[in-house]
């Protein structure tokens, strides 16, 4: 019995099979994100769930792409083509290949102080962070409220950055970021009476001490100072 | 190699970020072509400009997403029919007018004196611009707009007398793979800059009358920041006045590195250069006159 002549007419299309593998790389590294939990090395809390989103969007156009692929006149891949879609692919290898990193000391230097916009409300009562540390430098309301603080005990993660020619201080900074590590801020307290020459720029500690607004600084005077593994989180969402 | 793997945490994240915005207005783009007629658009094209523009850029508050998605929709409208120059108001104009951005300035600059300022004087200057640039291209047919597609590319995606649901995905992917590349290229280049160009570098004219507004558009170009979280940065450049990050925030959003790979993509040649100088003189003279007003 032969098969009707629809069915018989229909092939592959070899384009449409390397646009739908293409769009299956993309969503692939999507689910990669989310199920990894890198998001936190890419997105803010905030915009999260642009990753799920992409992940279902980019699998959608996948399959229906794929599903779609067999056509009654397929046309060959070109060169051009193929190139193209290596270029489309090429940042998903790239992505998946490098180790998980996150911004460090060398992006201190290149950045704008975070203001910390939204934090203000915090320092009264709640315990106080590095947000609310940028929100005081930057709001007068929230400088008064930490001023009112001064001398509290507090502890506070974040990694260290040292100036050329600080030996018992350095720089306790998080990158704070609202959509992705683009729009990325700082935000630091210097630290001071910490061990002489212990620590390094990029390395993690937990800092417990008091607090001083200080002119225009923000000091915390350290009772300790302990090596944390960095968080999971690294960055700071206002 | 840690400078390129830093290079490398600010593309993905980049990537991370607006793929899925180009991929919302990719599927919006193919609903259109296959669900709604070209004579819709058509009828649309007959108003008077006078009304087309303001309508063009109020639309753009109903469509809540960052610049990269709003690129492939205006593609796709213009192709349909719609006036060239109302597909380009509401291009320009839906990444500063949509209620996510409004909010997010107001928490960016909450706590503000210059709250409001910020907040009204970003939405103002949003509609106004894009409809300059939407009046200045306005006398182009769409076929001088959009920059012809290899009709080779086209047939792959969608060939003759195919089911609805095979022209829908057809289109998704094309929209898709179109833009895929340009962002790609764009995201590139700005996290190479954002890496190894400090943001300081411009904090030396931050009370230089006209050179501070131009150097805030420069900055918003290099970084590329998306339209829903670039107040938070903007806020951030403590040192220059409301006017100046205005011009930050009205220029980012409708001209920086990845949109202008979108765009020499999408349109035909020159639509480009004339954005760029459309929406930068525009800005400069409304945001001068904001600061001689507000500082």
């Amino acid at each position: 019995m032969s098969e009707p002549a629809d069915r018989r007419a229909v092939r592959w299309s070899p384009t449409r099979v390397a646009a739908g593998l293409v769009l299956a790389a993309w969503a692939c590294l999507f689910w990669f994100v989310l199920f990894s939990g890198r998001t936190s090395l890419y997105l803010s809390t905030r915009t999260a769930w642009l990753v799920p989103l992409g992940a279902i969007l980019m699998t959608t156009a996948a399959v229906g792409r794929l599903a779609s692929a067999r056509v009654e006149r397929p046309d060959p891949l070109e060169r051009r083509e193929s190139v193209m879609f290596g270029v489309i692919a090429l940042p998903v290898v790239l992505l998946l290949a490098l180790p998980p990193a996150t911004l460090g000391s060398y992006a201190v230097n290149r950045r704008s102080n975070s203001t910390g916009i939204g934090a203000s409300a915090r320092i009264v009562s709640g315990p106080l962070d590095l947000v609310d540390v940028a929100a005081a430098r930057s709001v007068k309301s929230a400088a008064d409220d930490l001023r009112a603080r001064a001398g509290e005990q507090v502890t506070m993660d974040g990694f260290v950055t040292v100036q050329p020619g600080e030996t018992d201080q350095f720089q306790l900074t998080r990158f704070v970021i609202t959509c992705c590590v683009a729009d990325a801020t700082i935000s630091y307290v210097t630290v001071v009476d910490a061990p002489p020459g212990k620590f390094t720029n990029d390395e993690w500690v937990r800092v417990s001490g008091r607090i001083y607004p200080l002119g225009a600084d923000i000091l915390i005077d350290a009772t300790s100072v302990e090596q944390i593994p960095p968080p999971e989180d690294p960055y700071l969402t206002p | 190699m840690r400078k390129l793997v830093l290079v490398s945490v600010v593309f993905g994240s980049l990537l991370v970020e607006a793929m899925p915005f180009i991929l919302l207005g990719a599927f919006v783009s193919a609903a259109i072509e296959v669900l709604v007629p070209a004579s819709a658009f058509a009828k649309i094209g007959r108003l008077p400009r006078g009304l087309q523009l303001p309508a063009a850029a109020a639309s753009g508050m109903a469509f809540p997403v960052c610049e990269c998605g709003s690129v492939p929709v205006a593609r796709r409208l213009a192709a349909k029919g719609l006036a060239p120059g109302a597909a380009v108001t509401f291009m320009l104009a839906a990444p500063i007018v949509n209620p996510v951005v409004v909010a997010s300035t107001f928490v960016a600059y909450r706590g503000r004196d210059t709250l409001w300022v910020m907040v009204l004087g970003r939405l103002a200057l949003g509609f106004i611009v894009a409809m300059t640039v939407g009046w200045v291209v306005g006398t182009l047919r769409s076929g001088e707009l959009l920059r012809a597609r290899d009709a080779d590319v086209e047939a792959h995606e969608v060939q003759e007398g195919e089911a609805r649901w095979r022209r829908f995905f057809g289109h998704l992917t094309g929209d898709i793979v179109f833009m895929a590349r340009f962002l790609i290229l764009g995201a590139a280049i700005a996290a190479a800059v954002q890496t190894f160009v400090p943001q300081s570098i411009v904090n030396g004219v931050a009370n230089l009358p006209i050179i501070s507004l131009l150097a805030m558009m420069g900055l918003a170009f290099i970084m590329s920041l998306c339209s829903e979280s670039d107040a938070f940065v903007a806020a951030s450049f403590t040192a220059f006045g409301p006017s100046a990050q205005l011009a930050f925030l009205v220029f980012g959003p409708m001209v920086d590195m990845k949109l202008g790979a979108l765009y020499v993509g999408t349109y035909e040649r020159g639509f480009f250069r004339t954005v760029v100088i459309v929406v930068g003189a525009t800005t400069l003279v409304l945001t001068m006159w904001l600061q001689v007003v507000f500082g």
